[in-house]
């Protein structure tokens, strides 16, 4: 009788505890510590504020191993590399999807989705932000690194941006300027400035030698119609299009502050917060260095627009992806890490914070906009984010930094646009066949 | 029997040391060596990377970048060598003397060969802000024209240029002031007595009793030189375009930045091979100029 007592006792308690099991996903992982690494980067930042929160709602601690962005990917590939790697989840920047995905080092997240104890019914992919899922989380559609009909998910967007104009609001007004909407008006504008306000540059922008300077020249490129390959892999950044796009850089950094053949992006963005500029077109990920009075001295006074139109609109796409290694310890728990921190509420969290969204229902939250004005504009500007304004293949790395040292020595030594693009397209042809990509061509 | 095992134990007792630097120094250069003959990318292992033969060798000689960036090392290495060695040179000759406070001086002096390299560089790129820096904030209250230090190819390789001389030539300045100062008086005193000037001092007596040292001095600098990195990294990133790209600085982007490893050991191996070849000249110089003294020496003794 006590016995039978006992047992009964105990299944009621064993089912009662199979019933909060139910109602929380979360039980089984609890206590586990997931080990996560980020970049040091103001969203991330901002993340890093709210995993008390996530650690609070569902036991699961969390260990940040947080480095510089291009440090971070070393460090990865290294990790990822290995039997069993140190972390759980892991934060990469765009570029590396293809070299990670190729090596088969990040999980497919399909396995994740369809568990029904692990993905959240109310996650919503629909509101994720079209052009970052495409071009941060997929891969293994159209030309391997773009969606597609057999592509699929082995990331999603977190700490993704895009690109926008910040201009001087008090200038502009002064000078009776409208916000420049197409190239030529921004060109125009651009070397209009420092006639009328001696001492200021136009528009700041990288330059530097290198990925900076490539990086600007590929952020005119896709609005002026132009792009790297055709779709047979063929080099045509050499069309009007790319010497379109590299004239507007010249004209640009020329009519830009004094030593502006060596900004960063960092020179670049203090160049304007200094008021030593008076546009800035870079990422949305600046915005709030803009507004901070501690730090900028045009608080107040910015405006912001979309990117501006050549003969289309596309900004850029950026930033970074969370993903799960294959060789991960935690992966379950960290899929749940990663599904609650891009969730609704987490991306909300993460952007009251100063983070950048990556859905679209946050960028139209009123909290959000009572706090940063200008996400309005920035959701909008992210309708027309390009997901292919370059190409994100392992080989990108020595053809990046081609361009970027061709450029520079555009801007810096006189080098002859046509000339010069002609020798980035021959070099391109010659890296791209020996990878192996016209071995399907006649 | 006794007298072969005899012979062996030099060797036995040799052979741990031997070990050792077998394990800690011919494995890496030799998994360097073999890395540059493979296709070889930082998520593969490398068991897992293809076997490319000299591939990697005869790429890099059709490389127009990395000729580039050997042309910018050769001339970096000559011209910061060269300056230097004058001026630390000419700084000993003139400081060789006893002077009140001479102690501190001297350590002032070799202030800047114990800054950390990235400490330089950021140092003298914000000296180079073509607004914000010193430099141009003074050429402009003079009324001058400032400088594009950092932004113009042709600049950019003197600054870099500059601040190296900056760093390096106190080096040259103690070794060649010890030096110096363990001359043997007598050689000084009896040209003296000679009738011999201060320059004829210098040039006869003081210089070519110091050469062994300055060799070697110049030699380490040389290779240093080769080899530099973090100031160039920091002021410059090699550029504008490739005005600054030093050999060390392609080899670090070549692995991080293209991920190709074979490649970047490739080069690592002909940087290695040129310094190799650097030293072993300058080595058998200095066996050629000891055979020299030495059969002047033979001649001088035989006339007697």
């Amino acid at each position: 009788m006590f016995n039978l007592k006992t047992t009964l006792t105990g299944a009621t308690l064993a089912a009662l505890a199979a019933g909060t099991a139910l109602a929380n996903p979360y039980a089984p992982y609890e206590g586990t510590t997931l080990v996560v690494n980020f970049p040091a980067h103001p969203h991330y930042d901002a993340a890093i504020n709210v995993l008390d929160q996530f650690t609070e709602e569902t036991g699961i601690e969390v260990e940040v191993d947080q480095l510089q962005y291009l440090r971070m990917r070393e460090r990865q590939t290294l990790e990822l590399t290995k039997d069993e790697g140190d972390y759980d989840l892991i934060a990469y920047v765009v570029f590396s999807k293809a070299d990670y995905v190729f090596a088969d080092q990040l999980e497919n997240l399909a396995k994740y989705f369809m568990n029904p104890a692990l993905a959240d019914p109310n996650y919503d992919q629909a509101d994720l932000i079209d052009g970052y899922v495409q071009n941060i989380g997929v891969a293994g559609g159209e030309k391997g690194y773009l969606p597609g009909k057999m592509g699929s998910a082995f990331g999603v967007p977190f700490g993704s941006e895009t690109s926008v104009l910040a201009y001087r609001k008090d200038i502009f007004e002064k000078h009776g300027i409208e916000a420049p909407t197409t190239y030529d008006e921004l060109l125009e504008i651009a070397c209009q400035i420092p006639e009328l306000e001696p001492g200021m540059g136009g528009m700041a922008s990288r330059a530097a030698s290198g990925h900076q300077a490539s990086h600007a020249f590929l952020l005119h490129l896709a609005p002026l119609g132009g792009q790297v390959f055709d779709d047979k892999w063929e080099p045509i950044i050499n069309n009007e299009a790319g010497v379109a796009a590299a004239n507007a850089l010249k004209t640009i950094v020329d009519c830009g502050p004094e030593g502006g053949t060596t900004f960063g992006p960092a020179e670049a963005a203090a160049s304007f917060k200094q008021g030593q500029s008076a546009m800035f077109l870079d990422s949305i990920a600046f915005a709030a260095g803009f507004e901070d009075e501690t730090e900028s001295t045009v608080a107040g006074n910015v405006g912001y627009a979309m990117h501006p139109m050549g003969v289309e609109r596309a900004s850029q796409t950026g930033g970074f992806g969370l993903a799960i290694p294959k060789n991960a310890e935690n992966k379950e728990a960290a899929f749940l890490l990663m599904q609650w921190l891009t969730s609704k509420k987490g991306d909300l969290a993460v952007a009251m914070e100063g983070g950048n969204p990556s859905r679209f229902s946050t960028y139209q939250n009123e909290e959000l906009n009572a706090k940063y004005p200008y996400s309005a504009t920035f959701g909008e500007a992210l309708e027309f984010a390009d997901p292919d304004w370059r190409p994100i293949i392992p080989t990108w790395g020595s053809i990046n930094a081609d361009i970027g040292t061709t450029m520079s020595q555009v801007l810096t030594e006189g080098l002859d646009i046509q000339e010069a693009l002609d020798g980035v397209a021959e070099r391109t042809r010659a890296t791209m066949d020996e990878a192996g990509y016209y071995a399907w061509q006649e | 029997m006794l007298a072969n095992a005899n012979r062996l134990t030099p060797y036995l007792f040799l052979a741990p040391a031997i070990l050792i630097l077998a394990v800690a120094l011919m494995y890496p250069v030799g998994y360097m060596i073999w890395a540059s003959f493979l296709d070889w990318n930082p998520s593969q292992r490398i068991a897992e990377a293809d076997f490319v033969g000299l591939r990697n060798y005869t790429n890099l000689f059709s490389d127009a970048a990395f000729l580039e960036s050997l042309g910018v090392t050769l001339r970096f290495a000559a011209v910061v060598v060269t300056v230097e060695m004058v001026l630390g040179v000419g700084l000993a000759l003139l400081l060789d003397r006893q002077l009140r406070g001479m102690t501190i001086l001297r350590t002032v002096f070799i202030l800047p060969m114990m800054i950390a390299p990235i400490v330089v560089g950021l140092m003298w790129r914000y000296m180079y802000h073509p607004t914000v820096g010193i430099l141009n904030r003074t050429l402009k209250s003079m009324g001058l024209d400032p400088v594009p230090w950092l932004s113009d190819g042709g600049w950019a390789f003197t600054s870099v240029v500059i601040a190296d001389v900056w760093q390096w030539t106190p080096f040259i300045f103690i070794l060649s002031l010890a030096a110096l100062q363990s001359l043997p008086k007598s050689a000084m005193e009896a040209a003296r007595i000679d009738g011999a000037t201060g320059w004829q001092l210098i040039f006869y007596i003081k210089l070519p009793l110091m050469m062994p040292v300055l060799i070697v001095t110049a030699l380490l600098r040389l290779i240093d030189a080769f080899k530099v990195l973090e100031v160039i990294l920091v002021m410059t990133n090699g550029g504008p375009g490739l005005s600054t790209e030093i050999l060390a600085l392609r080899i670090s982007r070549t692995a991080s930045e293209f991920r190709e490893l074979g490649y970047a050991a490739a080069m690592s191996n002909l940087l290695l091979i040129l310094l190799m070849v650097l030293t072993l000249a300058m080595f058998f110089y200095g066996k050629i100029m000891d055979a020299r003294a030495a059969r002047i020496r033979a001649e001088a003794e035989e006339a007697v």
